[in-house]
């Protein structure tokens, strides 16, 4: 048994970790790239989204370097995502490939005991009672491993506005990625975590530069993955610009755990709340909480808001629709991209350029 | 009765499967029902958001309507089955027209959610009722009558489709001609209802198909079970109500005794394009009709000729399929001797 799962953003330290410590077999699919992509549009059509095509083509890639049992999260409706893995498998099976399938569902109901039944059976089969008995500190290294990853890549996003060596932070931040990822007990880990946060801490910083302040808000996929939003976050960076979001993968297993009291969860309800002016229901995925956040982070004293979204992404094309008045009506500039398998890195570098320049102009005049 | 104001209701979503129920319902109450018209070729759709043609067609009539009316009818469609929903999108409906009509005409987006139980339905229009200032007497009365007249009207839906011109489909007081014309196709048109039945969304398919001797059938006349049989075996629930239905029927159709079958999607409709790729996969991997299926997908354009073309040859697939067949048995009778 080969387990495999879908990048999204730093996720594969987390389910690496789990896997390694509780010595389950697994391979980690290559890095999400313009062949991943296109391997992910080649079977599926023009209007399905983005983060569905990207992580068919990192299952095709991780089944063809032999791979064969495939854990996906599964999402609840409205929106597409919960569907994902009921088209997938079909896509699979018709490639020719052969594969087996756990959906890890987002609550445990009776469907998804019964719907997951035959695979789990055959999965207990081949995992030994080390795997299982190990199974629970294996989590317990992959959470650690991720609010790690977290507080790296938020320190990253404090740090690189004031980089005076362009593109110093990003590299930083790679080499203490990969720190946090090598790491086999807590003890290096706690190391690789104290060590990773002063090599980005001792960055040649121009500390009198006061940076403009952007919220990223949108689809969670393309707001946490780099490779599908063409680094954003980064790109922004680097034009000087601090750049804040609260869509982060603890977030979003918190929430599914239920458990919204925890800080950056609280702060969602929020931004849920503060939408309410413009929606009367809500309408799933991020829809809301986009809105919400733009709403806020205009009072909160923010320069601009970045709204990413996947093309006929179905929630966030709501969003997107109302966001425009929520710029007139706030004043905040509010930047919608929409991301497909088009090749537009360049394009999104000048739109963000742009929009710097537009907030140094409107600072300017105010 | 004296008349209490005017009611608009875009002609646009799912105005094209319970536009007599609201009719009936609003009209007992006293009200002036308004429908908006088409959108044709002079007026333009108006591009509020970036979303699928059949919102964008929602905000278009809405606009259109503002003025003449007083209330606007653009209930909050959460969920019009007892377990499954509605797409995304119509949650946030009556919001994307209320910001892209300014605020400026009041519109009753009571939500509608059925799995909450089986007399929400009942209880969400006789909220609407009160707003609108009915008594509690005269809205039981005007939900009664409204289910009648729906219930009637369902009976005769399959023979209006076929024997009234698209445009006049859902205008009450034109009644359903005894007599059909003879039709030498079977064909099933399966799809959104405003898919079907909008002719700005699909350039009035139906005409054309009428025209080339086709009787259509639509998964109105499947029963709920019979499109249960074909879906419950899946490894995953498919959630949207609509969609379930499109799979369930486009399945039943495809091993059932009619001549071809034609899936009308409009362009960017996200659940359209999902299960458009896990129809044409399973039917490749399980295999088992040779029914000629379409699929013919919408947007703006508005040109017909390339959608005639596509029907003429669909229509020439299906008579290849007819001789071939025919042949097919006469060799079996031959083979039998």
């Amino acid at each position: 048994m080969k387990v495999t799962f879908p990048h999204l953003g730093s996720m594969h330290i987390f389910c690496k970790a789990i896997a390694e410590t509780a010595g389950i077999p697994y391979i980690v699919p290559p890095e999400s790239s313009r062949k991943t992509l296109t391997l992910g549009v080649l079977h599926s059509n023009e209007c399905i989204c983005l983060p569905f095509k990207m992580i068919l083509g990192n299952f095709i890639e991780a089944l063809q370097m032999g791979a064969d049992t495939i854990v996906m999260v599964g999402s609840g409706p409205p929106c597409r995502l919960g569907l994902y893995d009921l088209v997938q498998k079909v896509i699979l099976e018709d490639m020719g490939l052969h594969y087996r399938w756990l959906t890890i569902p987002p609550r445990l109901t009776w469907q998804a005991i019964w719907k997951n039944h035959e695979e789990t059976k055959e999965l207990r089969k081949e995992l030994s009672a080390k795997n299982i008995l190990l199974f629970p500190y294996g989590l317990w290294m992959g959470w650690k491993k991720m609010m790690a990853c977290e507080a790296l890549e938020q320190l990253a996003m404090k740090v690189r506005p004031k980089e005076i060596k362009k593109g110093e932070t990003h590299k930083r931040f790679k080499k203490a990625l990969s720190w946090v990822d090598e790491a086999k007990t807590p003890k290096t880990l706690e190391e690789g975590i104290q060590k990773g946060k002063t090599f980005l801490q001792e960055i040649e910083q121009d500390r009198s530069r006061i940076p403009f302040k952007v919220a990223i808000v949108g689809e969670l996929y393309t707001v946490m993955d780099p490779h599908i939003n063409r680094g954003v976050e980064q790109k922004l960076g680097e034009l000087g610009v601090e750049v804040t979001r609260t869509s982060w993968f603890s977030t979003h297993i918190l929430r599914s755990l239920r458990k919204n009291k925890v800080d950056r969860a609280s702060e969602r309800i929020r931004f849920f709340e503060a939408s309410k002016a413009y929606l009367g229901y809500d309408v799933g995925a991020e829809c809301n909480v986009s809105i919400g956040e733009a709403i806020l982070r205009s009072k909160e004293g923010y320069d601009g808001v970045v709204h990413l979204m996947p093309f006929a992404c179905m929630p966030e094309t709501t969003a997107s629709g109302i966001l425009t008045k929520v710029a007139k009506d706030w004043d905040i500039p509010i930047l919608t991209l929409i991301l497909d398998e088009q090749e537009i890195e360049g394009r999104i570098q000048t739109l963000l350029e742009a929009f710097v320049e537009m907030l140094e102009w409107k600072k300017r005049v105010a | 009765m004296e008349e209490k104001g005017r009611l608009g209701i875009p002609r646009a979503l799912m105005f094209y499967r319970y536009f007599p129920f609201w009719q009936t319902f609003f009209e007992t109450l006293g009200w002036k029902v308004m429908v908006s018209g088409g959108v044709r070729q002079k007026e333009k759709i108006v591009y509020f958001e970036d979303s699928c043609l059949p919102m964008k067609l929602l905000v278009t009539h809405a606009i259109q309507l503002k003025d003449k009316v007083d209330h606007l009818f653009i209930p909050r469609l959460v969920s019009l089955h007892r377990i499954y929903i509605m797409c995304p999108k119509f949650r946030g409906a009556p919001d994307i027209v209320r910001l892209a009509t300014e605020r400026k005409v009041s519109i009753i987006d009571e939500t509608i959610d059925l799995r909450k139980g089986g007399v929400s339905l009942r209880q969400s229009f006789l909220k609407i009722a009160e707003k609108l200032g009915a008594t509690k007497q005269e809205s039981k009365k005007a939900f009664l009558e409204a289910e009648k007249s729906f219930s009637q009207f369902q009976k005769e839906w399959m023979d209006r489709i076929n024997r009234i011109p698209t445009e006049q489909l859902f205008e009450m007081d034109i009644p359903t001609p005894p007599e059909g014309r003879e039709a030498s196709w079977r064909v099933a048109f399966i799809g959104h209802p405003y898919n079907l039945f909008d002719t700005d969304i699909n350039k009035d398919i139906l005409t054309l198909t009428k025209k080339l001797e086709m009787e259509i059938i639509t998964s109105d006349s499947l029963s709920e079970k019979e499109i249960d049989q074909e879906v419950f075996d899946l490894s995953k629930e498919i959630y949207w109500s609509s969609g379930r239905e499109i799979v369930g029927s486009l399945f039943h159709f495809l091993s059932g005794e009619i001549d071809g079958v034609i899936f009308l999607t409009s362009f960017k409709c996200g659940i359209d394009a999902l299960l458009q790729e896990f129809i044409k996969r399973r039917l490749k991997v399980r295999g088992g009709s040779s029914l000629p299926l379409l699929i013919l997908s919408f947007d703006e354009h508005t040109g017909r000729e390339g959608l005639m073309t596509r029907l003429e040859a669909f229509r020439d697939v299906m008579e290849q399929r007819k001789e071939n067949f025919k042949c097919q048995s006469s060799h079996e009778v031959m083979n039998r001797r």
